[in-house]
C-alpha cells in the first residue's frame, strides 16, 4: 500500500492516527501489508515541503516511524511557527538528531526562510539538499497517479495497481478488504 | 460475463440519447389512439435502458478487481474495495458504510432486473428515480464539503466528485428515469373522455 501525503494535510494526519497507525502496529508488524510513505507536499501547506525534507532525513538513518508519529501527533504546534526539527528531536537519540540535523545543511536551514507562504511546490526544491531528490520522485510518482489530493492511497496486490483511493478510510474497513484480499 | 457488462455499461451510458430520442418521437405523433401505443413501446425500451443503468452499477461494484476471475471471493472482495468507496464519502460510520455497501450492489440489482422486467413500472422507476437523486445529493454533499474522492458509482472510469458527475449522472441517469417515471405515471392515468359508461359499451360482453 502506498500512501501519498502532506504532512501538514489534517486529513493526512486522521489518517495516520485513525488508519495507519493500527495498521502499521498489526498487518505491517506481521508482514502482512507492505506500506510506502510517498510525499506529495501540497503547495498551500507552507511547511509541508520542510517536513517531508526532515521525514526523509530521519529514514535516511533508521528513525522515520517514530519521526512521523511525532510530526503527526504535533501538527498543530509546528505548522503554525515552522519548528519542525523540535519535535524530530524529541522523536531519535541526540547522536541520531546530529545526523539528521547533518542531511538537513544543504536544506536551507529554517522552513519559514526558505520556504515563504505561496511559493509554489516545484520552486521548493534545492539542488543541494540531499533529500529533496527523493521527494520529487515521489511528486513524479504521485503525478501519474494521478494524485489529486492527499491522502491518496494505492494498493498493489500480486502485481496489479488497484483503482488509487483518496480521502480517510477507517482501519475495521481496510482490514476488511486486506482480509479479503489475503484469503483468495 | 465480461460482455454483458460492456454492453450494460454502454446502455447505460448511452441509453438516454435513445430516451430522448423517443421522447421526440413520442411529441411527433398526433393521433393520441398512437401516441398511446408508441408511448407504451418507449416504456417497454425506456424500462429497459433505466434498469441497464442499475445493473451496470451493480456490475460494477461487484466484479473482480483486475487479477482476479470471477468468484464469489472476488465478488466479496469487490463490495469490500466498494465499501472503503462509500466510507470516503465520511457521511457514515465504519458499520454502516459496510452495511451499505454490502446490501446497495444487490439492491441496484435488483431494481434493475425489476425495471427490465416491466412489473409495476410506476413504482420501479419512481424507485430509481429517488435513488438517483439519493445518489446525486450525495455527491453535492461530498463536493461541497471539499472531498476529493471517486464517486464510486460504477459506471465507466473512475471520476472524481464534483459539477461534471453531477452533469453526466443528472443527464444521463436522471433524465431517462425521470421521462419513464412520467411516462409510466401518464400511460396509466384514463384517456381524457372516457367514462364508465363508454367504456362498459367497448367491453367485448356488450
Amino acid at each position: 500500500m502506498e500512501v501519498f501525503s502532506d504532512y501538514e494535510c489534517p486529513v493526512c494526519r486522521t489518517l495516520f492516527e485513525l488508519t495507519l497507525r493500527p495498521m502499521i502496529g498489526d498487518y505491517v508488524a506481521s508482514g502482512k501489508v507492505y506500506l510506502v510513505h510517498r510525499d506529495f507536499p501540497l503547495p498551500m501547506h507552507k511547511y509541508g515541503y520542510e517536513a517531508a525534507r526532515w521525514l526523509n532525513a530521519s529514514a535516511r538513518v533508521g528513525e522515520f516511524q517514530n519521526a512521523e508519529a511525532a510530526l503527526y501527533d504535533n501538527q498543530d504546534a509546528w505548522s503554525a511557527d515552522g519548528n519542525i526539527g523540535k519535535f524530530v528531536a524529541g522523536a531519535m537519540s541526540a547522536e541520531t538528531f546530529k545526523r539528521v540535523e547533518k542531511l538537513m545543511q544543504g536544506c536551507g536551514g529554517q522552513a519559514a526562510e526558505i520556504k515563504p507562504a505561496g511559493l509554489s511546490s516545484a520552486a521548493q526544491a534545492n539542488p543541494g539538499c540531499a533529500v529533496d531528490g527523493y521527494i520529487e520522485q515521489d511528486k513524479a510518482l504521485g503525478a501519474t497517479i494521478p494524485v489529486r489530493a492527499t491522502p491518496t492511497y494505492v494498493i498493489t496486490y500480486k502485481g496489479q495497481r488497484l483503482p488509487a483511493g483518496s480521502g480517510v478510510v477507517s482501519w475495521p474497513i481496510l482490514k476488511q478488504f486486506f482480509d479479503s484480499l489475503l484469503s483468495q | 460475463m465480461n460482455t454483458l457488462g460492456s454492453l450494460l455499461t454502454w446502455l447505460a451510458e448511452h441509453g438516454y440519447e435513445f430516451v430522448l430520442a423517443g421522447l421526440v418521437v413520442t411529441l411527433c405523433v398526433r393521433n393520441p389512439r398512437k401516441r398511446r401505443t408508441v408511448v407504451r413501446i418507449l416504456l417497454i425500451l425506456g424500462g429497459i435502458v433505466v434498469g441497464a443503468i442499475f445493473l451496470a452499477a451493480a456490475y460494477g461494484k461487484m466484479k473482480p478487481l483486475p487479477g482476479f476471475a470471477w468468484s464469489w471471493a472476488s465478488v466479496r472482495t469487490s463490495i469490500s474495495f466498494f465499501a472503503i468507496q462509500v466510507e470516503s464519502y465520511q457521511v457514515l460510520s465504519p458499520g454502516a458504510a459496510n452495511t451499505v455497501a454490502h446490501l446497495l450492489p444487490f439492491l441496484e440489482l435488483f431494481l434493475g432486473l425489476w425495471l427490465v422486467s416491466g412489473i409495476g413500472r410506476r413504482f420501479s422507476s419512481l424507485l430509481a428515480s429517488l435513488a438517483i437523486c439519493g445518489f446525486m445529493i450525495a455527491i453535492t454533499s461530498a463536493y461541497f464539503r471539499g472531498l476529493k474522492i471517486d464517486c464510486g458509482c460504477g459506471i465507466g472510469p473512475p471520476e472524481e466528485v464534483g459539477p461534471a458527475a453531477l452533469l453526466r449522472d443528472g443527464f444521463r441517469f436522471l433524465l431517462p428515469a425521470l421521462l419513464v417515471t412520467i411516462g409510466a405515471f401518464l400511460i396509466h392515468r384514463k384517456p381524457r373522455g372516457t367514462t364508465a359508461a363508454s367504456r362498459d359499451s367497448l367491453s367485448p360482453a356488450n
